[in-house]
């Protein structure tokens, strides 16, 4: 990139020092602790009561079963998730990779609801192996993904995110059926370090101690990860097989420490990054403060968050609150990271041939689109007199009158999506980029929460004008954080991905209150055409039509954009305003699809690549073959979800997110 | 009528012929069931069964989730009027085009729960027209639940009633929760004092309960899987007045955001749990 990069700290590296930011944070942390045992008899009594219990005293239990353990857990696995989160930095080149980022977290979570619903037995066994199983099979998944292309640490980023996309998916389609019964496991999924008893630091303690002797041996041989892949390699170094060691302890360490206190978001980013903008460099340096950095930044958080719960009539999970904490923060390092100035490995270039007859192609798409959109409306399921449930084909205006709206709405989002992706991926010449990664959902998303919490009976224009206040939020946000960088596509990603992750946070601190509001917040965001009205359903596809006529003309842009800032200035592109301009256009048209289908859809990601696969490369072609198929995935997954569990329905978001997911990671694999 | 009516449409319901009623919410289902007036329709009757604890009477079709039933169904079975709470307000513009709606609110952060529930038991005799089942059973779940009080000694312990979560949360119930509707009716103390949210519940965790030792505890099942195993091995758990003490109450799945019928079986199984315990305690004695 040509946009320079503006290097980290401002202040003077004298200054700042990893043992001097560690140093400050242990005199909060001791701080914290001294204000939170107070009300339990202050410092003497804590450590009368650390090792044996001496009364019966409720204070003195709370103490010895509660208060240590609790803060033991949170040093151990706030240091075990900061270690991870190295040793994955260092792997993978990427100072964004983390523990959650990489599926681990949502496969264990995924796990566990399996096993409470379908197989109870085997959480007698333990949680633990539940939650590890699921972290590794998840795991599994990527590497086997991104293994054709030697663990490159692009590929598995992406396979990372994937699968966490669509093991949450999944979760989301279990919690939809059985709220009441997968509610401990909210609690669980937001990170609660709550103890009481020492069996789970017994647990831990080991686990952290052989691991981080593993990472001392492992820390020569990981250093020269630093060099390119070239020249590692004439060092003799086996890359694949020093990658997947390296992944496969940070693995565990994150295993173990979510099956023991359940998703801790945040730790395992930011730890880390702290530790390297305070000036360590090494990778011996940068294991040591991170992971003590690590141990001090949650229990810290956790001391304070114990203070601040014991006012509010709900718990307030530590992970999760640490993950909206570090939301803003990540957003502040962004700009003070220095990215690497070369892209992600696999570029656009990579996604397959370009098919000689563009127009057959697209005609193709349109008539399948025509298929799908008239089965979607004639045939469903339907109860008889006797409550039978059976597959019936209708053209009675009744039953077509509920459904013409859905199919619509479906194909019209489908389409925003699907336009709002290819501009996306063509701006920032990178194939992971999607309206979902650039924040604009999640901030739709966080309107619509807060709609739903805090008005009493909110109607859908309530809704609506919420969701798109967050989403024109959001994008005030992504311009006054990015102007200054000239718009730079990885940054810009970069802020997407915070924000996700804030949204992400704030949804998980809702639902592990346990409010039965966070039922119909589920409805919502995992995406459904259900409240679609006629008059809406006509709006959106008009605004699908309209916006993908007013694109194309700008597939000049989006032919050369791809090639690089220099080139297009080249060209006589100003390359700020023209990004500048598609990403409002990006911004709109996630915003319009998100309040139809909720933030958590495959479609911006995957119609966009199938496009490409499928051989359109001229933006033009690329443009219109992304937004049919858009427009298909959405109307068929609508039309799925409706009959596939009738009468209760499936939202169309997340069904475009199973099979638009598992279309994705075949792909991924050919790639 | 502290009832909220946000769509009051309602059509002159015929005396003579009962109306056919849809109800998102599980709360009036059950009270509508009291009143022998059941509704046609009902959404999430698998999960009605299991968490209400109560069967659902034959011909009552399913339509799907609470928060999303399926409209497509609910049009053809034409219902008179759909019930709902005001959880789901956000459906009534299109419930409308099939029937008129009505909203019922109960829970309110403000006010007692048991004249809430009165009330809209009443309003829903009202609706059905079983006026004199409904204040029968505002009648007797009141005589009832007085009969129950007869037989509980003067010196109980309070109560803490608790579901647990997971082994290391629990909800527990305090004021304006339907548990201590029920528990006020029967003279018993709630120990927990914290101000609940507004369905009248706390999510701590465990070692909250370690301050109030002279509390029985009461536990409302379904308990997760692996819950009592892993409580077992807690410290802290074995060490709560009410563990060491053995006198610990475990109840059968009673809906904890219930009306005037959970309410009852509330007291009853708890009443029941109570009474057996105490004598097992005499008999050792």
């Amino acid at each position: 990139m040509t946009t320079p990069d503006r290097l980290a700290p401002s202040a003077s590296p004298r200054l700042v020092s990893p043992s001097r930011a560690t140093l400050l944070l242990l005199i909060v942390c001791l701080g914290s602790a001294l204000l939170s045992l107070a009300p339990l008899g202050g410092i003497g009594a804590a450590f009368s009561e650390l090792f044996t219990l001496h009364s019966s005293e409720p204070e003195a239990l709370v103490l010895h079963y509660s208060w240590w353990p609790r803060l033991s857990m949170s040093l151990l696995a706030g240091g075990a998730l900061a270690l991870a989160g190295v040793l994955m930095q260092q792997v993978l080149r990427n100072p964004l990779a983390a523990p959650t980022t990489l599926g681990v977290a949502s496969g264990a979570n995924l796990a566990l609801m399996v096993a409470t619903l379908f197989a109870p037995g085997l959480l007698v066994l333990g949680r633990e192996w539940v939650a590890l199983t699921g972290g590794a099979a998840a795991m599994a998944l990527v590497f086997a993904l991104a293994w054709r292309r030697g663990l490159s640490p692009g590929v598995v980023v992406l396979g990372g995110l994937v699968v966490n996309l669509y093991f949450g998916a999944l979760s989301v389609v279990l919690l939809l059926f059985n709220q009441e019964s997968l509610s401990g496991l909210m609690v669980w999924g937001a990170g609660s370090l709550a103890q009481n008893g020492w069996g789970g630091v017994w647990y831990l303690l080991p686990r952290v101690v052989i691991a981080g002797l593993a990472a001392v041996w492992l820390m020569r041989p990981l250093a020269l990860l630093e060099l390119d892949d070239a020249s590692a390699r004439s060092l003799g170094v086996s890359l694949k097989w020093l990658r997947l060691g390296g992944l496969g302890l940070a693995i565990f360490i994150t295993g173990c420490a979510v099956a023991s206190v359940g998703i801790i978001g945040f730790i395992g980013l930011a730890a880390p990054n702290i530790v390297r903008l305070a000036g360590a460099r090494r990778l011996g340096q940068r294991l040591l403060w991170s992971t003590l950095l690590g141990a001090l930044l949650l229990a810290t958080t956790d001391l304070l968050l114990q203070g601040l719960s014991g006012q509010l009539p709900t718990l307030i999970p530590t992970g999760a609150t640490t993950a909206a904490l570090g939301a803003p923060l990540l957003l502040w390092l962004i700009p003070r990271i220095r990215l690497a100035a070369q892209r992600p490995p696999m570029a656009t270039q990579s996604l397959g041939h370009r098919y000689p007859l563009p127009w057959r192609r697209i005609g193709g798409f349109a008539v399948l689109l025509c298929v799908i959109a008239v089965i979607s409306l004639v045939i469903g399921r339907s109860s008889d007199a006797m409550g039978q449930y059976h597959w019936q084909l209708t053209l009675s205006p009744e039953v077509l009158e509920w459904r013409w709206p859905r199919m619509l709405a479906a194909a019209g989002a489908g389409v925003l999506l699907a336009i709002a992706g290819t501009l996306i991926q063509r701006i920032t010449a990178n194939p992971m980029a999607s309206p979902e990664l650039l924040g604009i959902s999640g901030g739709a998303a966080i309107g619509l929460i807060v709609a739903v919490f805090l008005v009493p009976g909110p109607s859908n224009l309530v809704l609506i004008a919420a969701g798109t206040l967050g989403a024109l939020a959001t994008l005030l946000l992504l311009v006054l954080l990015n102007a200054r960088s000239g718009f730079q596509p990885e940054r810009l990603l970069l802020c997407g991905v915070a924000i996700t992750a804030l949204f992400d946070a704030v949804r998980s601190i809702i639902l592990a209150g346990g409010d039965p509001r966070g039922q119909q917040v589920i409805a919502w965001l995992s995406g459904s055409t259900y409240y679609v009205e006629p008059g809406s359903a006509l709006i959106v596809v008009t605004t699908a039509i309209l916006f993908a006529l007013a694109v194309i003309p700008l597939s000049r842009w989006l032919d050369i954009m791809p090639l690089g800032a220099a080139t297009s200035r080249a060209l006589g592109i100003q390359v700020e305003k023209a990004r500048l301009g598609l990403l409002i256009l990006v911004a709109i048209l996630t915003a319009c699809a998100t309040l139809v289908v909720g933030p958590l859809s495959f479609v911006g990601l995957l119609a966009p690549h199938m496009a490409r696969m499928l051989g359109l490369a001229r933006a033009r072609f690329h443009l219109i073959g992304a937004g049919l198929i858009g427009a298909v995935l959405m109307v068929l997954a609508d039309w799925l979800g409706r009959q596939l569990l009738f009468p209760q329905e499936i939202p169309a978001g997340l069904i475009a997110s199973l099979i638009g997911g598992g279309y994705f990671m075949w792909g991924l694999r050919k790639l | 009528m502290k009832l909220i009516c946000l769509t009051l449409s309602l059509v002159s319901t015929s005396i003579f012929a009962a109306p056919r009623i849809a109800s998102l919410d599980w709360t009036l289902a059950e009270t509508l069931i009291a009143l022998e007036a059941p509704p046609i329709a009902l959404a999430q009757v698998a999960d009605y069964t299991s968490w209400v604890g109560e069967d659902v009477p034959a011909g009552v079709t399913d339509i799907g989730l609470r928060s999303q039933p399926n409209m497509e169904l609910l049009a053809k079975l034409a219902p008179d009027t759909i019930i709902l709470t005001p959880m789901f307000t956000n459906l009534v513009p299109k419930l409308q085009t099939i029937a008129p709606v009505v909203t019922y609110e109960f829970y309110r952060p403000d006010k007692p729960l048991w004249p809430q529930l009165e009330s809209m038991t009443r309003r829903l005799g009202e609706q059905t027209g079983q006026q004199e089942q409904a204040e029968a059973l505002i009648r007797n779940s009141e005589a009832d639940i007085e009969a129950l009080k007869d037989l509980l000694s003067d010196d109980q312990r309070p109560l803490l009633v608790v579901q647990f979560m997971d082994a290391r949360h629990v909800r527990i119930f305090g004021k304006g929760s339907l548990y201590d509707a029920s528990m006020q009716r029967l003279g018993l103390t709630n120990a927990w004092p914290e101000k609940p949210n507004a369905w009248g519940f706390n999510l701590v965790g465990i070692e909250q309960l370690a301050k109030f030792n002279d509390a029985r505890l009461v536990i409302v099942e379904p308990r997760p899987v692996g819950v009592e195993e892993e409580l077992e091995r807690s410290g802290l758990w074995h060490q709560l007045g009410s563990v060491q003490r053995g006198d610990t109450l475990v109840l059968p799945p009673v809906w904890s955001f219930g009306g005037l019928p959970s309410a009852r079986r509330f007291a009853h199984v708890l009443v029941d749990a109570m009474t057996t315990t105490t004598e097992a305690a005499h008999d050792d004695a």
